[in-house]
């Protein structure tokens, strides 16, 4: 297959075999988006790589019980989903911190600051909706999933996906209406 | 408002104003509605909510995350391990040490038994005078 699902399965074998090559390049394929759509959902860049990495070991360590069926990246996404679910029930209240930095640009001091503010409080909204909601969100806006591969990730149908986007945006456009120009 | 109109405005609702994140089913739709002036502003308005998403850009995921996250799972974990293996051998071997130790040493006089106590009596018992 032309996205890699056959590499994947060829480096899930090797993996099953102990290969640490094979893991590793399963990292570098994975570990980048894998970052990016951790960090969307719990909002925090450290929470996020350790998330990752705790996946990775399950991959590490269950790689003999892998079914050659399931495509790597779908079912990457689902063990993903899961974790932040587990790190949303043993933190009851979400890191508030951000500590990111932005791309290098030409905006001003001022620009840079006030962009940063205004992304901050978006994030800080879109943590502040329902984790099916935002997951929904992350999913198809910012991971660009098709809707069949995230209705799969979040266990519901397409319908029920659309719903929770469709709710999701509203809160969002509600809680930041004051943003909208 | 026709099936069609209100099948663009839930897509605009729930996947925003671009086309890319619609469903395949619907982008013929987009295509079809974007030009009328109400699809026009139903769009606008799903714009303005992809603005505020596209707003929240978290930094790049720098190239040595991966030999990061690699290296903690290849080597941090099978330190673990042998801590275990270490542990449970410690644990082993104080078991077994314990048993010789235990096996070696010199039972303590038992006493006389009951036997001996019934048909002899307590008086050929020492310690066991009445």
């Amino acid at each position: 297959m032309a996205d890699g699902t056959d590499e994947d399965h060829e480096l899930m074998a090797g993996i099953a075999r102990g290969d640490a090559q094979a893991f590793r390049r399963l990292v570098d394929r994975h570990a980048g988006w894998g970052v990016g759509f951790v960090e969307r959902m719990v909002g925090a860049r450290a929470d996020a790589e350790d998330l990752v990495q705790t996946a990775f070991l399950r991959v590490w360590q269950g790689a003999a019980k892998w079914e050659r069926a399931a495509r790597f990246r779908t079912w990457f996404y689902r063990v993903l989903y899961n974790l932040c679910m587990d790190h949303f029930r043993a933190n009851a209240v979400p890191t508030e911190d951000l500590d990111e930095e932005l791309p290098d640009g030409q905006p001003s001091v001022e620009e840079r600051y006030a962009s940063a503010q205004r992304a901050d409080r978006v994030r800080a909204a879109i943590s502040a909706l329902p984790a099916r909601q935002r997951a929904a969100i992350v999913l198809c806006y910012y991971q660009e999933l098709s809707q069949a591969d995230a209705a799969a990730t979040l266990g519901v149908s397409e319908g029920a996906l659309e719903s929770l986007l469709s709710r999701g945006r509203e809160s969002l456009r509600k809680s930041m209406q004051h943003e909208l120009h | 408002m026709t099936n069609d109109a209100e099948r663009f405005r839930a897509c605009a609702q729930a996947y925003g104003a671009q086309a890319r994140h619609w469903p395949a089913a619907d982008r013929a739709l987009h295509a079809r509605f974007a030009a009328t002036e109400e699809g026009a502003a139903i769009l606008a308005a799903a714009a303005r909510t992809d603005d505020l998403l596209d707003a929240w850009t978290p930094a790049p995921v720098e190239r040595a995350l991966a030999d990061r996250i690699a290296d903690a799972v290849l080597y941090e974990r099978p330190r673990r391990r042998r801590m275990l293996a270490w542990s449970a051998a410690a644990f082993a071997a104080s078991a077994a040490f314990g048993f010789v130790v235990g096996f070696m040493q010199t039972p303590p006089d038992p006493g006389p038994d009951l036997v001996t106590l019934f048909i002899v009596g307590p008086s050929a018992t020492p310690g066991i005078g009445l």
